[in-house]
């Protein structure tokens, strides 16, 4: 089955992810981060037609409770973040959790 | 310790296979955990290159469109963004790591050339070219890192999974099998030793019994011959 990329985020973000033919995008602006991204995060996540999901690391920070943490271990899509740095995200913290050493050291 | 367990030699039995089978099982998942843990490290490594690789062409590409949004204009870009015919599309397959399922994701129409683009080369300049370039680029490298940090993320579970089941035999289920299998091997030797209190104590009253019988026999045989003599 072929799926699509998605990308969420302010419309100057999502600018240049439609130049290179991304179709699935939900413009959120930035002052709109708080009651919209929820929304918009949630539904290219429940789309079946979407694989990866792009996001900014900043935005992550924006979203409540349950759906970050659905962004965090979502597999399928799966959330890739962009402009956080290597050791970034959710991943490092589990890392540490499953092998007992923080390996994502730089 | 579990002391609800019926000292019986059908159950110690019992907890002997038992712990067998739960150290067999042990082992087993020591080395399937040791084994994710290299597969990890592997992957560990690639997901930090693909990282790395992905900041640095996110930086560029925001770069690029920076520049052709200043020289061209926003309209000139979202003009040639919205006259894109080709979209990106993805298609995931699955590899099974030490039976970690991971996707192997394959994209097509990612890398498109000029006259694939379809904004038409006279009406656009050389910096949308780049911009488009540059996120083409990078849309490739988000692909390798959904792949690579799905395949992370599940593995990561994987060993979570596996650690948590190793330290439950080990720290457990091993050691209450081990203090049942303990309690009933004593009280096993304690029946057995008032068992054998037991015999000596019945023997031993036997043994009065037939002293006493004996010796009221003889005492008979003895008042049944007295008058004999007189």
């Amino acid at each position: 089955m072929s799926q699509e990329i998605a990308v969420v985020g302010s419309p100057d973000f999502t600018a240049g992810f439609r130049l290179a033919g991304v179709r699935r995008f939900e413009n959120v602006q930035d002052g709109e981060r708080a009651e919209r991204l929820d929304d918009a995060v949630t539904s290219v996540l429940d789309d079946a037609g979407v694989g990866i999901v792009v996001m900014h690391d900043e935005d992550i920070e924006y979203l409540s409770r349950t759906v970050r943490q659905r962004v965090e271990t979502s597999v399928e899509p799966v959330v890739v973040t962009l402009g956080g740095g290597t050791g970034s995200g959710n991943l490092r913290e589990q890392i540490k959790r499953a092998i007992g050493i923080d390996l994502m050291e730089e | 310790m579990s002391k609800d367990v019926k000292p019986t030699r059908k159950n110690l039995m019992a907890i002997e296979d038992r712990i067998e089978l739960s150290e067999r099982g042990h082992d087993t998942l020591e080395k399937k955990r040791d084994g994710l843990i290299m597969e990890f490290m592997d992957i560990l490594d690639q997901a930090q290159d693909v990282r790395s690789d992905l900041d640095d062409n996110y930086e560029r590409a925001q770069r690029n469109i920076n520049m052709a949004r200043a020289m061209e204009g926003d309209v000139a870009v979202r003009g040639a963004a919205a006259a894109l015919k080709e979209h990106p599309e993805i298609t995931s397959q699955s590899k099974n790591i030490m039976g970690v399922v991971v996707p192997q994701i394959e994209s097509t129409k990612v890398k498109k050339s000029l006259d694939q683009r379809g904004y038409g080369l006279v009406g656009t300049s050389a910096r949308i070219d780049e911009a488009a370039d540059a996120y083409e680029q990078l849309l490739e490298t988000i692909i390798l890192a959904a792949e690579v940090e799905t395949a992370m993320k599940k593995m990561l579970d994987e060993i979570e999974k596996t650690k948590r089941r190793v330290n439950a035999l080990e720290f457990k289920l091993l050691p209450e099998l081990h203090g049942a299998q303990e309690y009933i091997e004593q009280k096993l030797e304690e029946q057995e030793r008032e068992e054998i209190f037991r015999m000596k104590k019945i023997k031993a009253k036997k043994e009065e019994d037939e002293a006493a019988e004996n010796a009221q026999e003889a005492a008979e045989a003895e008042v049944e011959t007295v008058p004999a003599d007189g």
